[in-house]
């Protein structure tokens, strides 16, 4: 409770100290720091620093520099360590999307030499479906690695956010610290809105996207109960949150994606007379006779492309080449996948791990299969 | 004497005796739902893994500052087959408490105690072998400790242990997800001397043991500690009721010792009974700010047990007391096979708590629960202690069956009665009823709020700005209740002298010989308002 009041107040604070920049210059500027994603790889410059940007390190590579706002740079400086933890964030962020849409049309492509907001090709200057989720993703994974990384104690300025204060204020040895993901959450808000500001109804799908990968975080929480009266039995009873498992909630979010509202491009959006909130709007179904999109719903206002042919424009490969399933009568069959192109098929001995066992610790030991395995190819 | 102070107290000072009671009730339960934080804080702590390439098992690994461990990132991933990790290179390192805003937090002597929860993620890949559903684990526990003050790699051994444990599995519906799996409890620590602790956990493979563990990702350690906040408001109520409850047993025990005659069975009963309440209210906690007192879980657990103990038999015997049958009751030999279970009941939740939290004292990361036979142990003591508590709840309502039976046939015949008669009978029925209607007051209180608590989880809301912390306030206020029950007690049912002293005058040999002398036709109360009934009877 008395955290949603700090971060109002934040919001607040954060619109009256920030200058109010133009709209509608750069549609995904807000997305530069994905950028940061591709630090720590071995044949990149960022690399060396950002595995060894230790708690006690403050200074910041200038790659990873070059990728954040000044804002988003205050904030990777007051919150020694953080670094590490939205940049592994967005790397599972990247593996989960590649997951949730390998048997798509577009199956979330990435290139390693693509930069900053440009990390998912151009599709994301297009408000459609993919964009949303991606944002949606992004923002629920900094969330989610956050929250671990506080429970890790890897950032030491998680905040500790007193949920009663004491006689001497807030404290510590009085009432005990809130839970991770509140932390989690509102760094996130700070953090990945940070470059999202204007009227444009591009920032407001942003911006309710990317609140609806946190709201997806934060309700997946599960509770967890202890004992521990007289004797052990139940007279006095703790309860926890559990941080969900980042599969569970990229799931969710491919569920919302599917039904994603289609809302209004001329929303403008802010209701009157509260014309500086940030997050204070209501988007409007296209649709009239739908419901106005939930908190947990994903927004976007323009059609996805087909994602069939090649496109350099928004930067889509085409589907020439998938692979696909003959027998699906869904999105990965051959059918749908290779756009009525048609496909080849050749018999190929595949070389596969398999009946892989785990011995603790930390040995997987698979079998080696070969089989021979039918292979559709799209055209 | 003529029965107790509740039956000669006028109805104004009885209402204004109540209300300053109440008042002390609604005070502490607003100061536990006001003032006092949430009884206890809870920190999920997520495993650092560290890379042991030494084997040297005395070494520690700490997690911050930085250089006390060589991180590993993923445990069944392309890093550890390149780093050949075996179970021997792996320790799980918890550094307690994580840092917040910036600082190095350090736990509080306030904080009381610590207890340990570990939990597994196991993931579930649809092609690897499936888990057992019941799989053994054993853990290599070392828990360290260290001082503000203490140069920072420098952890002192607090406690070491192997210990088995049996996790519960169930594997999940959809492939990569994680297994649902039992919580393990690891340890608890009855006091929380130190400033920092560590715990360094390795599962080693030794024949088969850990053998059947399945991909692990993560190791969660939930550290749960009373707050500071809650053990000042909670002391400072016992450092209150603590003198309170002393002075007035020691005015109530003063006027039982000025009658002339022995003090009674029930009158016993409630000394006793402000005794325990005396030893469960005396704030020894004070001490475990300067000691180390880990056997304080062990010590409140007996307090409590010992009272509660104390309140059943008295209302066992308060209700005998005012059967008003023509059985004659000695002491509490009377009462023997009643008390017997109270008895027996208290003794096996006894001998559990021992083996639980005794053994706890010399092993932090010992449970009962953690093997089979201890598991049946503990249930049968448990079972035990329940059947006890069952009967005495039978024996307890039929008394008070009896007594509302004899009541109702008293009632009948009251008009009929001479008028000394009649007021000892309406004086014991008073008396009796009185307590009823607070017992079962209390006893439905803290049945409600109990309930309330469990169903409400969180905390309620009355208003936007008040923020009431309900289970400490649930806390306060029952502890305050029951203490503020046995004040009632102990000031309205002590003797009343409103009418001894006219009595003492003249008449005080010839009661004392009647009273030790009562006719078998009548009650076993032993007042001397019975002997005045007897003398008009034989007149």
């Amino acid at each position: 409770m008395s955290s949603t009041r700090t971060t109002v107040v934040f919001i607040v604070v954060l619109m009256m100290v920030l200058p109010y920049l133009g709209t509608a210059k750069g549609r995904g500027r807000g997305s530069k720091w994905w950028g940061i994603a591709r630090a720590g790889e071995p044949n990149n410059l960022v690399s060396n620093s950002i595995k060894e940007n230790s708690i006690t390190n403050s200074y910041l590579d200038p790659d990873v520099h070059a990728t954040l706002r000044r804002k988003q740079r205050r904030l990777v400086r007051d919150h020694p360590g953080v670094v590490v933890a939205v940049a592994k964030g967005a790397k599972q962020a990247i593996s989960e999307c590649k997951h949730q849409f390998k048997n798509r049309r577009w199956n979330c492509p990435t290139k390693d030499f693509h930069r900053g907001r440009n990390l998912f090709g151009k599709i994301v200057d297009r408000a459609c479906r993919e964009t949303a989720f991606i944002y949606a993703l992004m923002s629920a994974a900094v969330t989610h690695s956050v929250s671990r990384a506080c429970s890790e104690g890897a950032i030491e300025s998680c905040t500790c956010d007193y949920s009663q204060r004491g006689p001497s204020g807030a404290d510590w040895e009085w009432g005990g610290c809130s839970d991770n993901i509140q932390f989690g959450v509102k760094f996130s808000r700070e953090f990945v809105d940070a470059g999202e500001k204007g009227r444009d109804i591009r920032y407001m799908m942003n911006l309710h996207n990317n609140e609806a990968g946190r709201v997806h975080v934060s309700t997946e929480m599960r509770q967890e109960c202890k004992c521990h009266g007289m004797s052990g039995s139940c007279t006095v009873r703790t309860c926890w949150m559990r941080l969900p498992f980042f599969r569970v909630v990229g799931d969710n979010l491919k569920d919302r994606f599917d039904g994603a509202s289609r809302v209004l491009i001329s929303n403008t959006g802010r209701t009157p007379g509260n014309g500086r909130k940030k997050y204070n709007y209501q988007l409007k179904p296209y649709n009239p006779e739908h419901k106005a999109p939930s908190k947990k719903d994903l927004v976007y206002y323009e059609n996805s492309p087909n994602f069939c042919e090649k496109n350099l424009k928004l930067g889509i490969a085409g589907t020439q080449g998938r692979v696909c399933n003959e027998t699906s009568i869904g999105v990965d069959g051959c059918d749908l996948m290779c756009c009525g192109r048609g496909y080849k098929t050749e018999v190929k001995e595949v070389v596969e791990r398999c009946a892989c066992t785990f011995h603790w610790c930390c040995e997987v030991k698979c079998k080696v299969c070969r089989t021979k395995k039918t292979i559709h190819t799209c055209l | 004497m003529a029965g107790a102070v509740v039956e000669n107290l006028s109805n104004r000072k009885l209402i204004v005796l109540i209300s300053f009671l109440l008042i002390c009730l609604l005070v502490c339960f607003l100061l536990g739902g006001l003032v006092a934080p949430a009884p206890s804080n809870v920190q999920s702590v997520l495993a650092t893994k560290c890379y042991d390439n030494s084997q040297n098992k005395s070494k520690f690994f700490y997690v911050r500052p930085n250089g006390g461990c060589d991180k590993i990132d993923d445990l069944h991933g392309p890093e550890a087959e390149e780093r050949h990790i075996t179970d021997k290179n792996v320790v799980f390192a918890f550094q307690l408490p994580i840092p917040r805003g910036g600082i190095e937090l350090d736990y509080s002597r306030w904080m009381q105690n610590l207890i340990g929860i570990l939990q597994i993620d196991v993931t579930f890949f649809k092609e690897w072998e499936l888990m057992e559903p019941r799989v053994p684990v054993t853990i290599d526990a070392r828990l360290g400790y260290r001082n503000k003050g203490d140069p920072e790699d420098e952890w002192k051994e607090y406690a070491t242990s192997t210990e088995s444990r049996t996790m519960d599995c169930s594997p999940p519906e959809r492939d990569g997800y994680l297994y649902n799996c039992s919580l393990l409890p690891l340890f608890e620590l009855g006091a929380l001397h130190h400033d920092y602790y560590l715990l360094n956990l390795r599962f080693p493979v030794i024949y088969e043991n850990n053998r059947g563990l399945g991909p692990v990702s993560d190791l969660w350690l939930v550290v749960i500690n009373q707050n500071g906040g809650f053990t000042k408001v909670w002391l400072s109520l016992k450092t209150i009721f603590f003198p309170m409850v002393v002075g007035v047993m020691i005015w109530f025990w003063r006027r039982v010792q000025l009658l002339a005659r022995q003090p009674t069975l029930l009158e016993s009963m409630l000394l006793a009974l402000g005794v325990a309440l005396s030893t469960l209210n005396l704030p020894l906690e004070y001490l475990t700010l300067s000691f180390e007192m880990p056997f304080m879980l062990l010590l409140g657990d007996m307090k409590q047990g010992i009272f509660y103990s104390m309140l059943l038999s008295f209302w066992l015997v308060f209700a005998g007391e005012h059967l008003m049958d023509d059985n004659e009751r000695k002491g509490l030999r009377g009462y023997w096979k009643q008390l017997s279970c109270v008895g027996v009941g208290c003794l096996s939740m006894f001998i559990f708590d021992m083996c639980e939290r005794g053994i706890q004292l010399r092993n932090p990361f010992y449970s009962i629960w953690a093997n089979e036979i201890g598991t049946q142990i503990a249930l049968s003591f448990v079972i035990i202690a329940g059947i006890a508590a069952g009967v005495y709840f039978l024996f307890l309502s039929y008394i008070i069956y009896r007594v509302f039976r004899n009541i109702s046939a008293k009632r009948q015949a009251l008009p009929a009665m001479a008028s000394a008669r009649r007021h000892f009978y309406e004086g014991v029925i008073y008396r009796f009823k009185f307590l009823m209607l607070a017992t079962l007051l209390c006893a439905a209180m803290t049945v409600v709020g109990f309930i309330l608590g469990q169903v409400s989880e969180g905390k309620w809301k009355w208003d936007e700005d008040i923020n009431l912390e309900y289970t400490s306030a649930f806390f306060t206020g029952v502890y305050g209740m029951w203490n503020v029950y046995i004040l009632a007690l102990l000031c309205l049912y002590s003797p009343s002298h409103k009418r001894w002293p006219s009595e003492s005058a003249g008449q005080d040999e010839t009661n004392e010989e009647i009273e030790f002398t009562p006719l078998p036709t009548e009650p076993s109360e032993l007042s001397s308002l019975t002997a005045m009934i007897k003398k008009t009877a034989t007149d």
